[in-house]
């Protein structure tokens, strides 16, 4: 009975020990507790929304958490975060580090870094956290909207003002109109209530009569087959052959004109011809003069 | 009329004091006991094979000859448990917080409970009953003229049982509690092994894992050290054996709800 004790006992103690050591240390390297964590420490002039154990997050991913935080001697706040070695790579000399605080959840620290070859941030380097808080930003957003539609309620506010007040505009157009759809209701036409009486307005369809009768008139004269549209119409016909020949005689004139260019060409060459020639004669008479002398031998006078 | 009224008043002002201290004298002693146990605890001399045999035996019945049943607890009470709770974060939405919570209700509150109950409720008033009637019969004495060490014989391996039973069997009905729950979120949410493991494991924090070792320590130490002491509290009348364990007992429960009070206070500071 002993040893069958001792042997259950011990197969219990072995088998929940191995399972409880076996737990904690995977939960131990699940937690990176075995790698080699960098200390980073940023500074905020407000610890408000900051917490330790807060994550910290890159591209959405968590790299780490936050460590500590402490004042300094000029009351700046530090916050110590701890970043593990296979994410300390995301941690570049320009960095952002900003705590963003959103509408509903918990704050969390976001790392974002423009260029991952810039050099690595020195542990002893201190960088401030940029606060980012989604209720402000939302009030800023929504303040715009909010003046639109303060300055939509105060003009219903005020048409509604001005429909409760028997003296205002719309209660006058109301009332007016009311009276304009008596009026219409009372006459047979629209001109009639437009002049008042049933003289007035025969007169004005009279005159519309004779205007009639007078554009009926006119349209003869200008449209009609001896009218003065088809006179002009036969005019701008004549006038476009005549134009038409007058083109022709531009041509001729054009063509006559680079004739005289060209003979007043051949002239100069004439010309030159003809200096030559007379030259040649000049010559041709100096040389017969020179043969045969035309004036008396001149005396000669003797001593 | 007067007169018997200042009697009554005093009377109770009277019963109020006594059983003040009473309870003073009692937590007092029971402190007292504790350091005496924890001195001989980390005594080298106090281990004997003797000690060694009863403390196997003690474990042997504690632990191991209740096993079959506290998994069989663990597996239904924990899943049923388990499944209850997923359904409220279905329904509230809390899906996000799936980890913490069971990283908190099952690991740092609900294992510990569950076990201390169970053993509170099966060895405790045993080990109560034990003691008082070793007193009533005088064992306590033969072994004392035998010149055997009472407290390391018999009471230091009952208390060092405690400790090693509840901090294995909860962490048992832990590790039960939440393979179980794997199941129920499979079937609530579609979650994988992988992002089950991944949840449990990003909730799961050091600390919590420390107070629970440090709750189920102190659980299994007071579960087995009060009944002892009540034990001897035994006369040599038989009529005092019950009398021993139901006081025994209900200070094993007033000492389990003030460890974990104490224990819910340390883990929000």
């Amino acid at each position: 009975m002993s040893k069958k004790v001792e042997v259950k006992v011990g197969l219990f103690v072995v088998i929940t020990s191995v399972l409880i050591i076996a737990s904690v240390l995977y939960l131990a390297y699940s937690k990176g507790f075995f790698t080699r964590e960098y200390i980073y420490t940023l500074s905020s002039k407000s610890g408000e929304d900051l917490t330790e154990g807060m994550p910290v997050l890159f591209s959405g991913y968590k790299i780490g958490r936050v460590e500590t935080l402490e004042l300094n001697d000029q009351g700046i706040l530090l916050i110590k975060i701890r970043i593990p070695e296979q994410h300390s790579k995301w941690i570049r000399s320009d960095s952002t580090f900003s705590l963003y605080k959103p509408l509903i959840g918990s704050s969390r620290l976001i790392i974002a870094t423009e260029n991952l070859n810039s050099p690595a941030l020195s542990p002893k380097t201190i960088p401030e956290i940029v606060m980012v808080n989604d209720i402000n930003e939302s009030i800023k957003k929504v303040q715009p909207t909010l003046a639109k539609l303060d300055k939509v309620v105060t003009n219903i506010e005020r048409i509604t003002a001005n429909l409760a007040d028997p003296q205002g505009n719309v209660n006058k157009i109301l009332s007016h109109s009311e009276k304009l759809t008596g009026n219409l209701a009372k006459k047979d036409t629209l001109i009639e209530m437009a002049t008042g009486t049933p003289e007035s307005a025969q007169s004005v369809n009279e005159s519309l009569k004779k205007i009639r009768d007078l554009l009926a008139k006119t349209d003869d004269q200008v449209y009609g087959n001896d009218g003065a549209l088809p006179l002009v119409r036969k005019i701008l016909k004549d006038i476009i052959v005549k134009l038409e020949k007058i083109n022709t005689a531009l041509d001729n004139v054009v063509k006559i004109s680079a004739d005289a260019s060209d003979s007043t060409k051949d002239l100069k060459l004439l010309r030159t011809e003809i200096d030559t020639t007379v030259n040649s004669i000049d010559k041709l008479v100096s040389d017969i003069n020179k043969i045969l002398p035309s004036k008396k031998e001149p005396e000669i006078k003797l001593p | 009329m007067s007169g018997k009224k200042d009697i009554r008043m005093i009377d109770i002002i009277e019963r109020i004091g006594k059983t003040s201290i009473n309870a003073t004298r009692s937590f007092r002693d029971t402190l007292s006991f504790a350091f005496t146990i924890i001195l001989k605890m980390f005594s080298k001399n106090s281990y004997s094979s003797a000690t060694r045999m009863v403390l196997i035996n003690q474990i042997y019945f504690t632990s191991v000859q209740i096993l079959p049943l506290f998994i069989g607890i663990s597996i239904i009470l924990g899943s049923l448990l388990i499944g209850i709770v997923f359904q409220i974060i279905k329904t509230l939405g809390l899906a996000e917080y799936l980890g913490r919570i069971l990283m908190g209700l099952v690991v740092t509150e609900l294992s510990p409970f569950v076990t201390v109950l169970l053993i509170a409720l099966r060895s405790s008033s045993a080990i109560n009953a034990e003691i008082a009637v070793m007193k009533v019969n005088k064992e306590l004495n033969t072994l004392d003229k035998f010149n055997i060490d009472v407290i390391d014989y018999l009471f230091l391996p009952r208390v060092i049982n405690g400790v090693i039973s509840v901090v294995l069997l909860s962490a048992l009905f832990s590790i039960l509690t939440l393979t179980s729950g794997l199941l129920f979120s499979k079937l609530m949410f579609g979650m994988s092994l992988d992002t089950y493991s991944n949840v449990l494991l990003n909730s799961a924090n050091f600390y919590d894992i420390v107070i629970s070792l440090v709750k189920c320590c102190t659980f299994g130490f007071f579960i087995t050290l009060i009944p002892i002491r009540f034990g001897l509290h035994a006369t040599n009348d038989l009529t005092s054996i019950p009398i021993a364990v139901l006081n025994g007992m209900v200070d094993v429960f007033i000492a389990i709800v003030l460890i974990e009070v104490l224990s819910l206070i340390l883990s929000f500071i």
